[in-house]
């Protein structure tokens, strides 16, 4: 499959059949940064400087390795170094945080700027704009060898507000007599059709609290029209919700069972080759494949801890002023000011820290229903979803399944077959309507193919998939689909292996076809075989290790090994330790790049272990932590991470070790208890012996 | 009828007396430190002390608070003042990611902290294991734990 971004495809769209429809999805620009652009990033004025962070800041700690690059490229103190979230005002547009790409893309356009600035004040130039004259990288000093802050650890930007319980979060923001809102939704997928047909205003005007009941045709999310409710105080919502008694107008149903079967891969097989190809050589059936093996990957939740919030208000001049938790700042202002009808100038949208997004707050849902009430009411609105809401009306991970059939000849791969079938994620059906996404099929969805194309050297390989729009929302979550992708991958690997006779890491190093990712595999090899297994601690235990590796959107590479021990009666599994080693080129803060292998490394562990939505009565049916659980505390096991800069230009730390860690694990298990988990999460049932 | 929270007298207005604890000190006082995670005592986001002990400000009624000592994470140190130990340890280890969850983690640990000042990894397990961190600090948080329980001894 060609390579071809959201913007490249969509773009093309446009113009063939978009044009002038009113009603039509806003598309999200992608635009390249550049040095020119950047300059907007940075300041100088009465002796210091400001860094306006053109990220969005949501974990990744990405406004303090900006402000490395920017305090090396300038040589000013850290102290003289103010650091700012951005709006829609104060730089010109930039594309959505996602895709790890922060510093890849945005570290050396910054270096230039402030290089540019740096020689302007050396001029005695202290007023006006200027234009960048770029220079070769090897002339930037933040990228020389010897820096002040990039490649050390650092204080982080805003932890300190952190630790003291600042306001950083939009959910923080409180305006002169603001109000709270909530948008009542059917209790079905916003996928299908519902409304509100009757309800009880009487009771809920009597509550203390009630300020008003507002339709709108714009409560519009998906297919789900909803019902909109404003309070003087937050808990009053709760009441008023029960107080309604809203009798909904649904059309359709579903069970899990439909989404299962629309995603089955063997179904899909039978049924003839799959639409879009990674690879395609044509295969050669053996008599019998070596390695013949169905993985399923279900529905999952970001599950971040801050459930998606916005503040609205207008001001006296008629500008929209939105607070927001979101990924991408400039969507927000473009999706209001369309759907509103706003002029685009007259949106203003403060990016503020983001409490956990992991791709699943790009698209405007929580910021429209702030906007719709604020602008009906006429006075400033809070809207913050309940954990239910985000459960119920958030996009999710998708679900997939997948057949992987290998053979092995002389210790190497020789075909290779991988067909999966998956649910959107770039052209998600959180956005698109089904009739649009019928052209997109054409294309595919890059974020679907993501993490599929095969390390490893083999004669004939082929990867395909089919897309299937299931009736739950689903789109980017963590590493788009490298993350079940390579669990699958990395499963199947370690059946060739075991076919072939070989350890796991050795047949990986002689078969992978990057050598980074060989080397990856060999460092954490080394680093475990330091540590020898213990013996599992009496007969009522199952110890073993595993390995798996990746390289991310063919930039970063990760290996993992993992050993866990497994209660044979019981069937629980206990993670011992995790090596993981990590390369994204050269490394702007350590102790961050490692946080981020951290981070990923429980996401691997939840989805072996937790991740997954459960679907009843047309929706999911998880309302609660409880229905939905995320790993925990007791989860972790002990942790050695080994990080690799040889000198590579930096590449991206985010999302790479999502490749490995869930593969790494998954394997231990199939070495402690010989069984090979197809379906994921594990039931620890079928480990019993 | 008044609160008392990190050692200050709140007045609760009649708007605020059916509502949480968490929602009384995040939008009517703007202490906004503890999180609204869940709102339903499964997260541990919204974590105060009631009385030295960790609590849930989200399930708590502002109104069975009457008469108790509320301590939230804005009142663990003066602005201008020296970070309680905890607070540094989380500083000195880099603990935060989104940093949501964190004050929360801050409270429950200075909570064990208070009864158990040098506790074992069961001991921070256990005492910790309902602070839900979807970013993945859990390994922070324990190093963190302990720098601070050494710091207090
Ligand atoms: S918000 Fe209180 S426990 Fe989650
Ligand atoms: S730091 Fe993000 S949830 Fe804990």
């Amino acid at each position: 499959m060609k390579r071809r971004g959201f913007l490249a495809a969509s773009g093309a769209l446009t113009v063939s059949f978009l044009a002038g429809c009113g009603s039509l999805p806003v598309i999200p620009k992608r635009p390249k940064p550049n040095a020119a652009d950047a300059l907007s990033w940075i300041r100088f004025e009465n002796t210091r400087y400001t860094l306006f962070v053109p990220r969005v800041e949501m974990g990744q700690n990405i406004a303090t390795a900006l402000k490395q690059i920017a305090g090396d490229e300038l040589g000013v103190d850290w102290a003289l170094l103010d650091v700012k979230l951005h709006d829609t005002r104060s730089i010109g547009r930039v594309r959505a945080t996602v895709g790890s790409e922060s510093i890849k893309d945005f570290a050396v356009p910054l270096a230039q700027a402030c290089a540019t600035l740096r020689d302007a004040l050396a001029r005695r130039e202290r007023t006006g704009n200027l234009t960048v004259i770029e220079r070769p990288f090897s002339e930037l000093r933040a990228f020389a060898p010897r820096t002040r802050y990039v490649g050390q650890r650092t204080d982080i930007e805003q932890s300190m507000a952190i630790v003291r319980g600042l306001p950083l979060y939009a959910s923080d923001v409180r305006r002169e007599s603001m109000l709270y809102g909530r948008v009542l939704r059917a209790p079905v997928s916003p996928e299908l059709v519902s409304r509100p047909v009757t309800w009880n205003s009487e009771a809920a005007k009597k509550l203390p609290g009630f300020v008003a009941i507002v339709e709108h045709v714009l409560l519009q999310q998906g297919a789900s029209l909803g019902l909109g409710i404003v309070a003087s105080t937050p808990g009053a919502l709760d009441r008023i919700e029960a107080a309604l008694a809203i009798k909904w107008h649904t059309e359709g149903t579903f069970s899990q069972q439909t989404i299962d079967a629309g995603i089955d891969v063997d179904r899909r097989i039978s049924g003839g080759a799959l639409s879009h190809h990674v690879i395609n050589n044509a295969i050669e059936p053996p008599t019998q494949w070596d390695v013949d093996l169905r993985i399923d990957v279900p529905l999952a939740a970001h599950a971040p801890i801050e459930p998606r919030a916005a503040v609205a208000e207008m001001d006296q001049t008629g500008a929209l002023h939105m607070w927001v938790g979101s990924q991408d700042v400039f969507y927000q202002r473009d999706v209001i000011a369309k759907r509103l009808s706003i002029a685009i100038e007259k949106v203003i949208v403060h990016g503020q820290r983001v409490g956990g997004a992991f791709g699943g707050k790009t698209i405007c849902t929580v910021e429209l229903e702030a906007a719709v009430l604020a602008t009906q009411i006429k006075r400033a609105v809070k809207v913050q979803w309940t954990r239910a809401q985000e459960f119920g009306f958030a996009f999710h991970r998708p679900p997939s399944s997948h057949r992987i059939r290998a053979n092995v000849v002389d210790g190497k791969i020789d075909q290779w077959w991988h067909s999966f079938v998956s649910s959107h994620i770039l052209f998600t059906n959180a956005v698109l309507p089904q009739w649009i996404q019928r052209f997109t099929d054409y294309i595919g969805d890059d974020g679907v193919a993501r993490g599929a194309t095969l390390a490893y050297n083999a004669r004939k390989k082929r990867t395909e998939f089919d897309l299937q729009r299931v009736p739950v929302f689903t789109g980017p979550w963590r590493g788009l689909g490298a993350g079940p992708n390579l669990l699958a991958i990395e499963s199947a690997i370690d059946e060739c292996a075991r076919a072939a006779k070989i350890d796991p890491v050795t047949f990986r190093i002689n078969n992978v076809s990057d050598a980074r990712l060989a080397r990856a595999v060999a460092k954490v090899a080394e680093a475990s075989r330091k540590q020898p297994m213990a013996r599992a601690s009496d007969a009522r235990f199952k110890r073993g290790r595993g390995v798996a590796c990746g390289i991310y959107k063919s930039m970063s590479y990760a290996a993992v090994i993992a050993e866990v021990e497994t209660e044979v009666t019981s069937g629980k599994t206990r993670l011992v330790k995790l090596w993981c080693s990590h390369d994204c080129g050269k490394i702007v803060n350590p102790d961050q790049v490692r946080a981020q292998c951290e981070g990923n490394i429980v996401w691997g562990i939840g989805m072996v272990f937790s991740d997954r939505l459960p679907i009843e009565n047309s929706h999911v049916a998880a309302r609660t932590f409880l229905d939905a659980p995320i790993p925990k505390m007791s989860d972790m096991p002990a942790l050695e991470i080994l990080l690799i800069d040889e000198g590579e230009p930096p590449t991206g730390a985010g999302e790479t070790v999502i490749v490995a860690a869930a593969g790494a694990i998954a394997n231990a298990i199939r070495e402690a208890t010989g069984v090979r988990i197809n379906r994921f999460p594990l039931d620890p049932q079928l480990l019993r012996a | 009828m008044e609160l008392r929270i990190n050692e200050q007298m709140h007045r609760i207005d009649q708007e605020w007396k059916a509502e949480s604890l968490l929602f009384f000190m995040r939008e009517a006082l703007g202490l906004c430190g503890a999180k609204y995670g869940c709102g339903v005592g499964l997260c541990g986001a919204c974590t105060v002390l009631v009385d030295g002990e960790a609590t849930r400000s989200c399930m708590t009624p502002v109104a069975s608070m009457i008469g108790k000592a509320i301590t939230t994470i804005e009142g663990l140190s003066k602005p201008d003042a020296r970070l309680h130990p905890v607070q540094q340890a989380w500083l000195d280890e880099s603990v935060a990611q989104c940093g949501y969850c964190q004050s929360g983690q801050i409270m429950a640990t200075v909570a064990l902290l208070r009864k158990t000042p040098n506790p074992s990894d069961a001991d921070i397990t256990q005492a910790l294991d309902g602070q839900l961190c979807r970013c993945g600090t859990y390994d922070r948080i324990r190093r963190a734990v302990r720098r601070a329980s050494e710091a207090t001894r």
